[in-house]
């Protein structure tokens, strides 16, 4: 019967453990969107449409946030954890409150950086370069396919401040839930191993390539006629070789 | 767009010259508002046709939002996921350090950055291409290459604001991203250590001048006999710092005889006993550890005793009860609650009474020392170079092929001067050797080189270096280099040699001509004639040698 109920316990644990690795991946992932987003603000790429999405990104957010604090709180605080669970739920933890720290900041930085850079006056919007929105990322936050956005660009003044508002009370929320998690679970950061290397391999060597070539254009432009010149030439010289090869294989089985 | 395009708007737009708007620029570039495209890692500004871009405000250092380190591992761990090996040795560094402290995190800062990564992808190109730049040059600007100066090291990153009222406002201010908790206690601590620095600054020997002059630097003990522990008028410095704490008066031996006094007047003089006799418990020896505490037990704490102090029944229990098994700190509660009763009461009451009062008022308060005359004294280490170098010259001029079998090859005079030597003496001759040379084989050949060697000895004021090594034997050598004197004169007898004649006949004139070649210095005490004579060999050699020839 014990070793029954046990596997049971085990297995309960082992989901738990799944599924909360599963909620801080996705919130990593939506922290890391947020990021992107939050990096266009008051640029010239900012938009009503660009609020909007963080102001959903930033919603996803908290409440995967809420849902992980709720569960690896309660799982934290029950004595009769297993330790290799336990290691695995203090690592769960570490991610989660760096992750929660992260958006923390970030949403400070779009609550000043709004606050400067109002959307009434797109003039003093800086131009960064950019081009395009973010909806692409924010697709990829909410786990979307596809943002349709066919709402109308502009929207009433009032509304400015209300979402004010209501990002202040969202930071004070989050700042107390990252109080809360101090408060409620001691897990001892110093204790806490990671899994993974040091140095990660690059994710695919097609794009990174493509990126590499990229950056070393954006580097060097001054660089680039010279070296097309030198394959140009080189690239004559070769076909020079190869025609005076042919030339003197024809002559030899002419004149042979 | 291009460098000479911005700073060809910026004079325009603000009515300055080209000067003033390049350094405007530049300072723009250094802080990050604006990166370079080509050469990012040089953050100038460069009048040509090279172009910049503007940095979006998420990056702007304006709000000094804090630059974190977790921010600053993803960032580096994206790159390095881009490309392998695409970190620059600085960057390199950083990384390694950082994975070591924040260990713990990795895990995160990998799955950050790969996140990132792939929310990256999803932009459009040159989105991507814009946004790396723009990351790039906000870490060029906050965690800069070495070697290059950084915009950050002062203004906004400057910890002291000119504008800043209370330092304590300024740490608030810095500190409003901690919580609430961390904050106060901030505030608190850093209050505190204001009030500390602001009472004891001009009782700082380092920050203000203490009276009546600092003996290290003008070499005047004044000020340590005048605070000596058991004077019997102390400083008004001294006096003053007693009034700062309780702890202050205490630690101060003559501040407690003050109090020790008061306390008399008082009638209360057992507290202070026993919280003498306390802490000549703690910090006393071992083996005598049990009778003082039963001595303060007899006198003290016991019912009836002769000097009972006042304490509650708690602690007293408890101290009755650890007196049983005692220990060095087994008075602690009771002293604890002494020392409190002390401070509350007595100590309020002893800076009111006229005890206190008196030696305020008897309180001497030094003139500040004029230290123009300050005595010149020789520097040892000079001093110690004149005799190495006067020691290498006598070592010099010594001819090896003077060696006679009553003499001992002395590779250098270091023996010659030194003290530890004269018990051995007898053995080793060093000062019959020189007194020999002359007397060997060749008198005239060793006059000679000695006369010149002498004769460069005095122009370098060589007699000075005499007298050191003079100065090091006069406790010791007056009446040995006497009995010197008389061996090698007998030894010089025997050999056949008059120098002796020479010498006693010499001896007068070569005092005086070595007496004016001796510089007066008020370290080198007055030498006895007879040592003088001996050291001054070459002198009196290099005087009238003819007459020495002669004699023979």
């Amino acid at each position: 019967m014990p070793l029954v109920n046990n596997k049971v316990g085990d297995d309960c644990t082992d989901e738990a453990l799944a599924d909360g690795k599963a909620l801080v991946d996705s919130l990593i992932k939506v922290v890391a969107c947020y990021r992107h987003l939050a990096s266009c603000v008051g640029g010239c790429t900012d938009s009503l449409q660009l609020r909007e999405e963080l102001r959903q990104t930033r919603e996803k957010a908290q409440m995967l946030s809420v849902a992980i604090c709720s569960h690896l709180t309660s799982h934290l605080r029950n004595k009769r954890l297993p330790e290799g669970q336990r290691k695995e739920m203090e690592l769960l933890w570490v991610a989660f409150s760096s992750s929660l720290e992260l958006l923390h900041g970030d949403m400070c930085k779009v609550f000043n950086v709004a606050e400067i850079f109002s959307l009434a006056n797109t003039d003093s919007l800086v131009q960064t370069g950019l081009q395009g929105g973010g909806s692409e990322v924010a697709a990829r936050a909410l786990s979307l396919p596809d943002l349709n956005r066919a709402q109308s660009p502009t929207l009433p003044a009032g509304l400015e401040s209300q979402e004010r508002s209501t990002m202040e009370q969202e930071i004070g929320q989050i700042e107390h839930m990252i109080d809360d998690m101090e408060m409620k679970v001691n897990v001892m950061r110093w204790m806490v191993e990671p899994h993974g290397p040091q140095y990660t391999d690059p994710l695919s060597s097609t794009d990174s390539a493509s990126l590499a070539l990229l950056s070393v254009d954006e580097e060097q432009p001054g660089r680039q006629p010279l070296c097309q010149r030198s394959q140009i030439f080189v690239l004559l010289l070769m076909f020079a070789v190869v025609l005076v090869a042919a030339t003197l294989s024809v002559c030899v089985v002419f004149f042979s | 767009s291009s460098g000479e395009d911005i700073i060809a708007w910026l004079a325009d737009r603000f009515q300055v010259d080209t000067q003033e708007a390049r350094n405007f620029v530049s300072m723009l570039v250094a802080l990050g508002y604006i990166y370079p495209l080509q050469d990012h890692r040089r953050l100038v500004i460069k009048p040509d046709a090279s172009l910049y871009r503007f940095q979006t405000p998420y990056f702007w250092p304006t709000q000094q939002w804090p630059v974190e380190d977790t921010d600053y591992a993803i960032y580096l761990a994206k790159r390095n996921i881009r490309k392998r090996g695409i970190l620059e040795l600085h960057e390199q560094e950083h990384y390694n350090r950082l994975h070591k402290w924040m260990n713990h995190k990795w895990d995160f800062v990998v799955m950050q950055a790969k996140e990132q990564y792939r929310a990256a992808k999803e932009r459009k190109k040159p989105d991507r291409v814009v946004f790396e730049c723009q990351e790039r040059a906000y870490w060029v600007v906050h965690r800069p290459p070495p070697g290059t100066v950084s915009a950050m090291d002062y203004g906004l990153d400057r910890l002291t604001d000119p504008n800043a009222d209370e330092v304590t406002g300024l740490l608030c201010c810095s500190f409003k991203h901690y919580t609430p908790l961390t904050r106060s206690l901030c505030f608190l601590c850093s209050r505190r250590l204001v009030k500390y620095c602001s009472t004891y600054k001009s009782h700082d020997p380092f920050l203000s001048n203490c009276l009546p002059s600092n003996p290290w630097l003008t070499d005047d003990a004044t000020y340590w006999s005048l605070n000596m522990p058991s004077v019997e008028i102390p400083t008004k410095m001294r006096v003053e710092r007693w009034t700062f704490s309780f702890a202050e008066l205490l630690s101060d031996p003559r501040g407690r005889d003050d109090f020790r006094l008061f306390l008399k007047k008082e009638f209360s003089g057992e507290n202070l006993a026993f919280w003498e006799g306390c802490e000549d418990l703690k910090w006393g020896e071992a083996a005598t550890m049990r009778e003082k505490a039963e001595h303060i037990y007899k006198t003290f704490l016991a019912r009836g005793a002769p000097r009972w102090i006042n304490i509650d029944g708690k602690t007293m229990e408890v101290t009755v009860k650890g007196l049983k098994h005692p220990h060095r700190y087994v008075l602690d509660p009771a002293q604890t609650h002494i020392y409190m009763l002390m401070k509350k009461d007595s100590y309020g009451r002893y800076q009111k009474s006229p005890v206190f009062k008196d030696t305020v008022k008897k309180a001497i308060c030094p003139e500040e020392h004029r230290y123009r005359h300050r005595r010149p004294s020789l520097s040892p280490i000079i001093l110690r170079q004149m005799e190495q170098e006067q020691r290498a010259k006598m070592a010099a001029n010594v001819d090896i092929t003077q060696l006679c079998r009553f003499t001992t090859p002395v590779p250098h005079l270091a023996v010659y001067s030194g003290l530890t030597d004269f018990p051995t003496a007898n053995a080793s001759p060093p000062l019959p050797f020189l007194v020999h040379t002359p007397a060997c084989p060749s008198p005239i050949s060793v006059a000679l080189e000695s006369t010149s060697a002498s004769e460069r000895r005095v122009e370098a004021g060589g007699g000075e270096g005499d007298g050191d090594p003079a100065a090091a034997r006069a406790p010791v050598g007056g009446h040995v280099s006497g009995s010197r004197v008389a061996l090698s004169l007998r030894r010089l007898l025997r050999r056949g040699c008059t120098s002796a004649s020479v010498f006693a006949s010499l001896s007068p004139k070569c005092h005086s001509a070595a007496g004016t070649s001796v510089r007066i210095q008020p370290i080198i005490p007055d030498q006895p004639k007879n040592t003088v004579n001996t050291k001054f060999v070459f002198l009196e050699i290099k005087c009238d040698i003819n007459q020495a020839v002669n004699d023979t």
